[in-house]
């Protein structure tokens, strides 16, 4: 540890005696140590979970990538930016490499599933931080947020950050227990033709596992896999445990559970039965990750569970 | 000379007795097999009179809907098949090419960039797309060609469910939301559609049914060619009109209800000529128990294969279909229709 914050000063030094007033850090990301200005401030997010952890550390991007299955950022980002502010450069699927460079960024921050030959096109842009991942994990996002952190410098600023984030999921698992509230939990998206059921190693998924909820997906999901293919109609009662979530790729939540309701195999079920089934908003349990994510999860497990 | 003649229209009943016989087969295995918990021998002793409420459900609230739903949808593809490369005198055409599978996914797709969600999406919408786009194709191919130059309604078709594919692909470029969503309408399943979308189509298919017992005998005497038709006392243009306007609805019915199911309307018609010949009238007889046939073994292997998830029925019969065509193109000289 020691080393290596002594490394860093002396690059740091070096490089700062050698380019003279711009001081560099250097980071190690999943495409090696990157070095970053010291104090960045044309920032592009192109990650959900970066813009989350950027605007927690209060840092506002100039560039941003649009939620999964919308053509702007998640709303809960504008309960504490104003998202205005933020140039589209793309949807999760496709960055728009020429929206990137026209603003001149001097630090993308990038998802870990970032493909190399991308990497290499934006590395030319600016600095650019990929988290190195090693597949779904439920805690994966607080790593990542800490590399975002570091390479914003506002290291102290993220850690508050998720430490209110455990402090709370921990008090919540607390009140929960102590109204004897819990069991097993699932995560759904609701389709045409029946659900597709969530890894149990997710973000949103690990958020809830925070509160002490048992979650599982049966071992429908694939290694490697988001989520399961839809699981056949006749099979519902693989999901009927204590709770089911229930999201689409959009904010409909609710819209979602009016489809699903339509279904007698829906309707049978014992969780339906006892008006356990929360329909929740997907741009944050499905498409985002991060602090700020965490927290509307937080809130949205305590207004559906806790009377 | 007679007698033979007799002979062989004896054993093509006997032929199409078999096909029923097959067909009810298979609905009581589509009955018996799923992807649940619900084995074959449980759904079977239910079927017998035990009392089983988890069996009772799955066999009566989903396995019987979607078979009638594949009943209904395969006959509607199977007919229309027939009847469109009757009149259009191309074993190729499909009734796809009449715009009808392009004109309802651009319906589906502009309902979903409006704000409707996919899942609580009317069948209405696709099958007013479904008859738009028919009736764009036969604008662009002029009402009047048909009856003179049936290739020039396959190209426009053709140029014309191209043009649209590409609206709708604009239209959900620029709006991602939706474009997630038809992602799962596009590949056509049986899997959780309701009776109520089909008792919703089932007048405009008894109306074809209807139609097609009235045109049957003028558009088999139009096989003989335009001239020999006339002369019989037919009106060519008129026939091939209706013909038309039947596929649009069958086919739209279908669409609505299930989606796109590709290559079923192209085989089906193949494997009925084979049985009964080129007459269009024992064709269609044929059509009718080979269509759902093929769409329940379909429907059957989807939800076996991925247990306990499902295959959506659209990629089984593209899979499935594609080296039956070609087998079928290989085997033997097209036929001339």
């Amino acid at each position: 540890m020691l080393r290596t914050v002594l490394r860093h000063g002396l690059t740091g030094v070096l490089l700062g005696s050698l380019i003279g007033n711009a001081q560099a850090r250097e980071l190690d990301t999943a495409f090696g140590n990157v070095e970053v200005p010291d104090s960045p401030e044309r920032i592009v997010t192109l990650y959900e979970g970066a813009l989350d952890a950027s605007v927690a550390a209060g840092v506002t991007p100039i560039g941003a990538i649009a939620t999964r299955g919308g053509n702007e950022v998640a709303a809960y980002i504008g309960e504490h930016i104003d998202t205005g502010l933020l140039e589209m450069v793309g949807v999760a699927r496709e960055t728009n490499i020429e929206a990137v460079l026209r603003l001149e960024p001097d630090l993308i921050l990038a998802a870990p599933q970032l493909p190399e030959e991308q990497y290499r096109l934006l590395s030319r842009i600016a600095p650019t931080v990929v988290p190195a991942s090693d597949g779904f994990s439920r805690d994966g996002w607080k790593a990542e947020s800490r590399l975002y952190g570091q390479a914003l410098g506002k290291e102290a600023d993220i850690e508050t950050v998720l430490e209110n984030v455990e402090q709370r999921a921990a008090a919540l698992n607390e009140r929960l227990s102590d109204a004897g509230i819990g069991g097993t939990a699932y995560l759904a998206r609701w389709m045409p033709a029946g659900p597709m059921v969530m890894s149990s190693e997710l973000f949103a998924t690990g958020v809830l596992a925070s509160t002490g909820l048992e979650v599982d997906d049966e071992g429908l999901v694939k290694e490697g896999s988001a989520h399961s293919d839809v699981l056949s109609l006749e099979n519902l009662s693989m999901i009927d445990g204590d709770w089911l979530f229930l999201a689409t790729l959009n904010e409909e939540g609710q819209q979602a559970l009016d489809a699903a309701e339509q279904s007698s195999a829906f309707t049978r079920l014992n969780v339906v039965k006892e008006g356990h089934v929360v329909p929740v908003n997907g741009q944050v349990w499905s498409s985002a990750s991060g602090p700020l994510a965490a927290e509307v999860i937080l809130n949205d497990i305590e207004e559906a569970l806790l009377p | 000379m007679k007698v033979l003649a007799r002979a062989k229209r004896l054993d093509q009943r006997t032929l199409l007795l078999c096909l029923l016989t097959a067909l009810v087969a298979v609905s009581v295995v589509s009955l018996l097999v799923g992807a649940g918990s619900v084995s074959p021998l449980r759904a079977f002793s239910m079927l017998l009179g035990s009392e089983d409420s988890d069996a009772h459900f799955v066999v009566w609230e989903l396995r019987a809907p979607r078979t009638l739903i594949g009943i209904a949808v395969g006959m509607a593809l199977g007919v229309s098949g027939a009847l469109l490369q009757a009149v259009a005198r191309n074993p190729l055409a499909e009734p796809g090419l009449l715009g009808v599978s392009a004109g309802a996914a651009f319906a589906v797709a502009l309902a979903l960039v409006l704000g409707a969600s996919a899942a609580s999406l009317r069948i209405s919408v696709a099958q007013v797309g479904a008859l738009a786009g028919c009736l764009c194709v036969l604008g662009v191919a002029r009402w009047r060609g048909v009856g003179n130059d049936p290739i020039r309604l396959v190209l426009a078709g053709a140029a014309f469910s191209a043009l649209l594919g590409a609206l709708t692909s604009l239209m959900l470029l620029f709006d991602q939301r939706s474009a997630d969503e038809v992602r799962f309408w596009v590949i056509g399943s049986l899997a959780g559609r309701r009776l109520d979308d089909l008792w919703a189509v089932l007048p405009s298919m008894a109306f074809c049914t209807a139609l097609i017992a009235l045109i049957a005998r003028p558009l088999s005497a139009l096989a003989l060619g335009e001239r020999m038709a006339s002369g019989l006392g037919h009106h060519p243009q008129l026939i091939r009109a209706l013909v038309v306007l039947c596929v649009a609805l069958l086919v739209g019915a279908a669409t609505a209800i299930a989606g796109p199911i590709i290559f079923v309307g192209l085989v089906v018609p193949f494997i009925a000529r084979a049985f009964a010949g080129p007459d269009i009238r024992r064709t269609l007889w044929f059509c009718l128990p080979i269509g759902p046939l093929i769409i329940l073994a379909a429907d059957i292997i989807s939800r076996v294969v991925v247990a306990p998830s499902e295959l959506p029925l659209g990629v089984l019969t593209a899979l499935c279909g594609a080296p039956v065509l070609i087998a079928a193109v290989r085997a033997r000289r097209l036929p001339m229709l």
